[in-house]
């Protein structure tokens, strides 16, 4: 069963949840960025080719121009390579563990997975970043105390959605825990 | 006056009189009596009575520059140490900290109001986004 929605993210832009229910124990939330517009494309180099041709009328040195191109062009693969997320998905399997996939622009995928052994709970925090923010972050148990807590692991850190795409995501994760953690109880 | 107290009265609070430091104010108010004589009279003045060993006229500008200056990067600074020093997003010190995580766990008691102690975050969330609304 899929359903897709629309939200919007903290400052503004328009983002795409997709979920997934396939089987009561196993869920998948895919959130999709908005895509490099053309207009700050265009925007950034134009700024960059103007000041580098500010740069050569001061200079006389051809070189710069051919510098301003090439940096360009570096910056733009390096940026759709490095930075620009396209995808972030959060896969839940009850009794296996947690699985977060970033897909960039230029096609690369980086993925975690975390065992549900280790996963103590699924929360919605709130912390300043630059403002107050509300975000999903998974709690990781700690080995010595049994209600300690010791690591704060964040999801959905580029799309970062706003509080009502985050409590969709909150209630079907709590629903695939607390029925991991009642047959995990029982003997 | 009509009332002897010193508590502040409407015409009191303008002028701030009595006022609380004495020491302080009076020393502000001569240094600045000092620093706009200095800037104002001409050098012979001073030079003939005997006192000849001022600073430039040029640092009556500048300092008074320097410290608008500073008070603007002030707030700027401020700023930026407030967010510098928030913790990250994915550190601990935003879910608990040292106190929280060495409370005591008093007995509950009917009809008493129950002892402040930091709720965990799950309980928390649970009940702000899993109650049914």
């Amino acid at each position: 069963m899929e359903d897709e929605r629309s939200f919007s993210d903290i400052c503004g832009g328009r983002l795409a949840l997709q979920r997934r229910y396939y089987s009561p124990s196993c869920r998948e939330f895919c959130l999709s960025c908005p895509r490099l517009s053309l207009r700050s494309l265009t925007a950034v180099t134009c700024t960059v080719w103007l000041a580098a041709y500010g740069l050569f009328t001061l200079c006389e040195n051809s070189m710069i121009l051919s510098a301003a191109i090439f940096i360009t062009l570096l910056g733009l693969l390096g940026y759709l390579h490095f930075v620009k997320i396209d995808q972030e998905t959060l896969l839940i399997i009850d009794s296996l563990g947690i699985q977060m996939t970033s897909s960039y622009a230029s096609g690369k995928e980086s993925t975690t997975f975390i065992e549900m052994g280790k996963v103590k709970d699924v929360v919605i925090n709130e912390a300043i970043y630059m403002k107050v923010i509300y975000y999903l972050c998974i709690l990781l148990k700690d080995p010595m105390e049994p209600h300690g807590i010791s690591q704060v692991v964040p999801v959905f850190q580029s799309a970062k959605p706003r509080l009502d795409c985050l409590i969709e995501v909150y209630r079907s994760c709590q629903e695939i825990l607390a029925h991991q953690k009642a047959t995990s109880a029982s003997p | 006056m009509v009332e002897n107290s010193p508590s502040p009265l409407p015409e009191r609070e303008v002028y701030g009189f009595p006022p609380r430091r004495p020491v302080l104010f009076l020393s502000s108010q001569f240094g600045f009596i000092l620093y706009l004589v200095w800037a104002f009279i001409p050098e012979s003045w001073p030079n003939s009575l005997g006192l000849t060993y001022w600073p430039q006229k040029y640092w009556a500008v500048a300092l008074s520059l320097y410290f608008l200056i500073t008070i603007v990067i002030g707030y700027l600074l401020l700023f930026g140490i407030n967010i510098m020093s928030s913790s990250p997003l994915n550190s601990i010190h935003t879910i608990t900290d040292n106190y929280a995580k060495n409370q005591q766990q008093k007995k509950y008691q009917e009809e008493a109001i129950p002892a402040l102690r930091d709720i965990p975050i799950s309980a928390v969330n649970q009940m702000f986004f899993l109650a049914t609304k």
